[in-house]
């Protein structure tokens, strides 16, 4: 198979400014079709900068983003249409309810969202009893399975997800990797953020970290411990003889707590 | 890479998407818009003395200016900033639509709220006052209010470009908000009432709000429509051009 084709993100020596502040720095990564990638870092490292510019939130200095083929520069709403967006902390206007939030982004999406369509989707995300309730007044894992089904709601060819399951229940975290899977299922690429390790291994097929705006390794879980395991920094912070992610995490991000 | 089909909405249909969240919103806060409103009902209804005095175009001018600036600073502005902070603008720009159609959309709904406004003032001037306008008089007033509301709307653009944080932003478009009713209670009365203080009127009458109440008074009354009323109406527009140019340049989609 062509592997220009199979990559749905293509991140190239990407660079990203605030004022004289170097956020990322020539940060290249792909996300292939049907693959989730998670993007690891302790906090102020660079990720939610990455995603940002990859969802044409932020301007990159230097560097390309493309997006099922779109370059996001050139072709910013073609990228756009191509992917589904759940930010960091994202907030709908207040005084609409949960059905007319679905109807309003699915029309930015170009869709139809008969009255039929839309009982169909929120029961398929436990809210058919909630519609006429304000996104306000929705639990933490409600707003968060509003969110992720408004990020969906037109089939993206990707999905960028920023630290998704921060704040949740284990119960609505489970749910939450399934519904991931299942996105990953359907051949579309996934790319997400999170502080968790243990999601980062339960979820993604290959994830990087980065720190201080580069990224210092891209490989699968399993392979980056592998890689690591032998190392002394590694061996130093491990508990109780068995080495993790989180283990390889910490040695090669250190120790010091950041922002 | 190839690039894989990919079809993006009309911007007819994210327009008419936005307009409708953006209307529902405006009525489900039906109660601010009526705040808004009441205060020029309330210059209309008290200033009944000035109509013998100064006419009814200068009521009505002066209360439908004082109900731009509520809309432009009070209304436009504190929604903006609300908004911006709540991270609503991000959630939208990550969509398929052209920015400017988020911001058109917002205008759009608050040329409503002028059209709106104009309308009450003058059912409410005919029904306390019985100020009564040429026909002709009525319908480019409609027009230049929307004019002068632009200019309010520019400022509010400004200051919420120039603050990020939104109470900031709330303390100052009420503290400006209050400077232009007292500049124009006070300094356009007192200037009509006590003609030692005619200089204070001289004044008033070339800052935004009294360019805006010279051209809504002169479309009142086209037949009194004068050389100062056309300087009104460009330095209006000068305004409008300056506060949108810097509202512009200043604003930021997010306060991160």
């Amino acid at each position: 198979m062509d592997t220009q084709l199979t990559n749905i993100l293509q991140v190239d020596d990407l660079n990203v400014f605030y004022d004289s502040f170097q956020a990322v720095k020539d940060v290249s990564f792909h996300v292939k079709q049907g693959e989730i990638f998670g993007l690891l870092g302790p906090n102020g490292a660079g990720k939610t900068s990455t995603l940002s510019a990859v969802e044409g939130l932020i301007k990159q200095q230097s560097g390309t983003v493309t997006v099922a083929g779109y370059d996001t520069l050139k072709h910013p709403l073609h990228a756009k249409a191509a992917m589904g967006v759940q930010l960091q902390a994202t907030s709908f206007q207040p005084e609409l309810n949960v059905s007319e939030i679905l109807e309003l982004y699915a029309s930015l999406y170009g869709l139809d969202l008969t009255r039929e369509k839309l009982q169909k989707l929120l029961k398929e995300i436990n809210l058919a009893e909630a519609e006429n309730k304000r996104f306000g007044q929705l639990s933490g894992g409600q707003q968060q399975r509003v969110s992720l089904a408004i990020t969906t709601i037109h089939d993206p060819k990707l999905v960028l997800l920023d630290e998704p399951t921060s704040g949740l229940d284990p119960q609505s975290r489970r749910r939450l990797w399934s519904r991931i899977d299942a996105i990953r299922e359907k051949g579309h690429g996934v790319v997400l953020t999170t502080h968790s390790m243990e999601e980062a291994e339960a979820v993604c097929d290959r994830i990087s970290i980065i720190d201080h705006g580069r990224i210092i390794e891209t490989d699968t879980p399993q392979a980056l411990i592998d890689k690591h395991r032998d190392d002394l920094a590694v061996i130093a912070v491990s508990r109780r003889g068995k080495v993790t992610l989180e283990d390889v995490f910490i040695a090669l991000t250190g120790l010091d707590i950041r922002g | 890479m190839n690039q894989m089909e990919i079809a993006i909405p009309k911007t007819s249909a994210v327009m008419k998407a936005l307009l409708k969240a953006d209307y529902t919103t405006l009525w489900r806060n039906r109660r601010a818009v009526i705040l808004v409103i009441l205060v020029p009902m309330i210059i209309v209804f008290s200033w009944k003395g000035f109509v013998r005095i100064a006419g009814g175009a200068f009521v009505l001018s002066n209360a439908i200016t004082l109900g731009l600036v509520a809309i432009g600073l009070m209304g436009y502005t504190n929604s903006i900033a609300r908004d911006r902070d709540k991270g609503v603008f991000q959630r939208l720009r990550v969509t398929p639509l052209p920015l400017w159609a988020i911001m058109a959309s917002r205008l759009l709904v608050q040329l409503s709220v002028i059209m709106i406004l104009t309308l009450v003032v003058f059912i409410s001037g005919y029904q306390f006052d019985h100020i009564s306008m040429p026909l002709a008089g009525y319908v480019v007033t409609l027009l230049t209010s929307i004019i002068g509301g632009a200019v309010y709307l520019a400022l509010g653009q400004a200051i919420v470009g120039r603050i990020q944080n939104a109470e900031t932003v709330n303390s100052t478009s009420r503290l400006i908000y209050f400077a232009f009713i007292m500049v124009g209670i006070f300094g356009e009365a007192i200037s009509v009432a006590e003609p030692e203080m005619k200089w204070l009127g001289s004044i008033v009458t070339w800052t935004p709000y009294g360019t805006v109440k010279d051209i809504l008074a002169g479309s009142l009354e086209l037949s009194k429509w004068t050389s100062h009323t056309t300087q009104a109406l460009l330095l209006t527009i000068g305004y409008t051009i300056v506060f949108a140019t810097l509202g512009i340049k200043w604003f930021k989609w997010s306060t991160k």
